[in-house]
């Protein structure tokens, strides 16, 4: 999803010109080849799930589809499966949510207040797997976290491990694993954005701060903290969103394994409705799964409250 | 003193971590198995650039490249014109219903593709798109357009409206002054949007998944995935691989640095 900016938007009235007119089809000529684009790929196959997530459906052909209402909800609320994937959905948060806020926090704040020189420039090293495909981060963790051939173990049978963990075969690690690669993954992008978001803090403030006496941490918790609360509040969200659809890393690292372990909504879904050909469930998980993700974002920025710019 | 001598180690270890699995992947595939058997950090010997042949042959990733880089181009073309044509509409005209179209193309910020691939694919498959790549263009140009049209739309707001008005006294019709005053001016814009175009099409992963069955049809990433489930131990080649995606991707980076990193944090966000 596209999260529209920290950014403020610019109001200005239309151009007030002797050739605009009310009721002018001009307008709708621009539009238009949009507008269909838009309906046919994105419109109407949004609805097409609501529709879809009240039927029974093999996929195959149109008449064989059932009306069955809420059935499909009833049988996601009811089934374990469903719950599973949600669960580690929300196992993950901690990992893709918390940690890479933190991580991106910390060495933001101290470059930050320390007035470091340069640290623009180690923007673009821990920028770069934030713009990188998921499929590509999950093989590369993949063989770096391999068992046999992967270098993590082999580096740590030779501290004298002997039997470190199989990481994402392990029953105990494999949703750890999965979600220290996603706070891997966001750290920098966190970083990024709370550097940004410092600049814009008045440097008076801190001037102030100093003259009452405060040192590094109340600098910290009076100061830096309150002037983020927007950066905070955006990076969370999108990483809450992430946490709530990730795929990609996952479907290319465990496949949902070991078991069901690291099973987690959006795999389900597509499991679901392409592996089973139960296009309706799936339809139903996908409705799930965005209204989850909604309420989630908007809570989040509720929670951090209204911006004042 | 010691407390930048800290904050600076720490961040140099930020970045060699974030950045340290691509180096490394980068040096595994030009090398041989049993060299990379003995340590990941070290320089190839000799470059063994035969990998990245047997990669793009046998591995088909010289189709997975022409695949991706047509989609690329078929998507991030027809998404800024089109977003330049929508975002114009709401810049320049007053008219009934408008806001309410905006609200309506907007909701793509909020809908993601999870959202809808299920009767996605169906749709594709009336319009007999599956197995093809027009099948990802088109629904890729859809998911670009809300944000290019919200960004479109602010950029030409951002004109001075003298600059329009101007153009309107020398008897440009709309046609016009978009073409020869207003796009121009908006170049930086159209830039970054083209560019976060780009990198989303390039990454995607679900729709193509979804939608193309036929290898002949795989684009980079899923055409990557296969090639690991079938090479697993042939960690060179997968580096291999893995280093067509990312070295357009890292290129794209250097150059335009600055215009990604602020679009993508500033502008907006795409997860």
């Amino acid at each position: 999803m596209q999260v529209s900016p920290t950014g403020v938007e610019q109001r200005s009235a239309p151009v007030r010109s002797s050739r605009r007119q009310r009721g002018s089809i001009e307008p709708w000529l621009y539009l238009a080849p949009g507008l269909l684009i838009f309906t046919a790929f994105m419109a109407i196959p949004t609805i097409g799930t609501i529709a879809l997530s009240m039927t029974e459906w093999n996929g195959i052909s149109w008449n064989t589809a059932l009306f069955v209402g809420l059935e499909n909800y009833q049988r996601a609320f009811g089934e374990g499966q469903f719950r599973n994937a949600f669960i580690n959905n929300l196992k993950l948060i901690p990992f893709f949510v918390l940690l890479p806020a933190v991580i991106g926090l910390i060495p933001a704040t101290i470059a930050h207040q320390l007035k470091l020189r340069g640290v623009r420039w180690f923007q673009a090293g821990l920028f770069l797997p934030y713009i990188m495909p998921g499929v590509l981060i999950g093989v590369v963790w993949a063989w770096i976290l391999n068992p046999i051939f992967g270098p993590v173990n082999r580096i740590l049978k030779q501290l004298g491990w002997t039997k470190p963990p199989v990481w994402l075969g392990d029953f105990t690690w494999a949703l750890p694993t999965v979600g220290m690669i996603g706070a891997w993954a966001a750290y920098g992008f966190c970083y990024v954005v709370f550097l940004a978001g410092l600049k814009r803090i008045p440097t008076d403030q801190y001037e102030a701060a100093r003259l009452d006496g405060a040192g590094f941490w109340q600098e910290f918790t009076a100061v830096t903290l309150p002037g983020l609360r927007g950066e905070i509040a955006v990076v969370m969200s999108i990483n809450l969103i992430n946490a709530l659809r990730a795929f990609d890393v996952i479907k290319t690292t465990t496949d949902g394994g070991p078991g069901n372990e690291t099973q987690v909504m959006a795999l389900y879904m597509i499991n679901s409705a392409f592996g089973s050909n139960q296009a309706g469930y799936g339809a139903a998980i996908a409705v799930l799964l965005s209204i989850i993700t909604l309420v989630g974002s908007m809570l989040i920025l509720r929670l951090a409250g209204d911006r004042d710019e | 003193m010691s407390k930048r001598v800290i904050a600076y180690t720490l961040l140099v270890l930020g970045v060699a971590i974030a950045v340290l699995p691509f180096v490394v992947t980068v040096l595994a595939s030009l090398k041989t198995g049993p060299e990379l058997a003995k340590g990941i950090f070290s320089l190839p010997e000799e470059a063994q650039w035969h990998n990245y042949r047997q990669a793009w042959v046998q591995g088909h990733f010289g189709r997975f490249f022409s695949n991706s880089i047509i989609v690329a181009v078929g998507v991030v073309i027809p998404s800024v014109f089109l977003s330049t044509l929508t975002g114009y509409a709401f810049a320049r005209f007053r008219f009934r219903g408008s806001a309410l179209v905006f609200t309506y193309l907007l909701l793509g910020l909020v809908i993601p593709l999870q959202a809808m691939v299920v009767p996605l694919y169906y749709v594709l498959r009336e319009l007999n798109m599956l197995d093809s790549l027009i099948g990802l263009i088109l629904p890729q140009i859809a998911m670009s357009l809300s944000f290019g049209t919200l960004l479109m739309r602010q950029s030409f707001q951002r004109i001075p409206r003298d600059v329009m008005e101007a153009s309107i006294v020398d008897g440009a019709n709309s046609w016009q002054s978009l073409w020869h005053v207003m796009f121009p001016l908006s170049r930086p814009m159209i830039g970054t949007a083209g560019l976060l175009f780009f990198i989303w099409t390039w990454n995607e992963f679900m729709l193509p998944l979804v939608v193309n069955i036929n290898p002949k049809y795989h684009t980079l990433p899923v055409g990557l995935m296969y090639f690991q489930d079938r090479w697993t131990a042939n960690i060179p080649l997968i580096a291999a691989g893995a280093t067509i995606i990312f070295l357009p991707l890292i290129v794209m980076f250097l150059i335009f640095q600055r215009q990604l990193i602020d679009g993508l944090t500033q502008g907006a966000v795409k997860g």
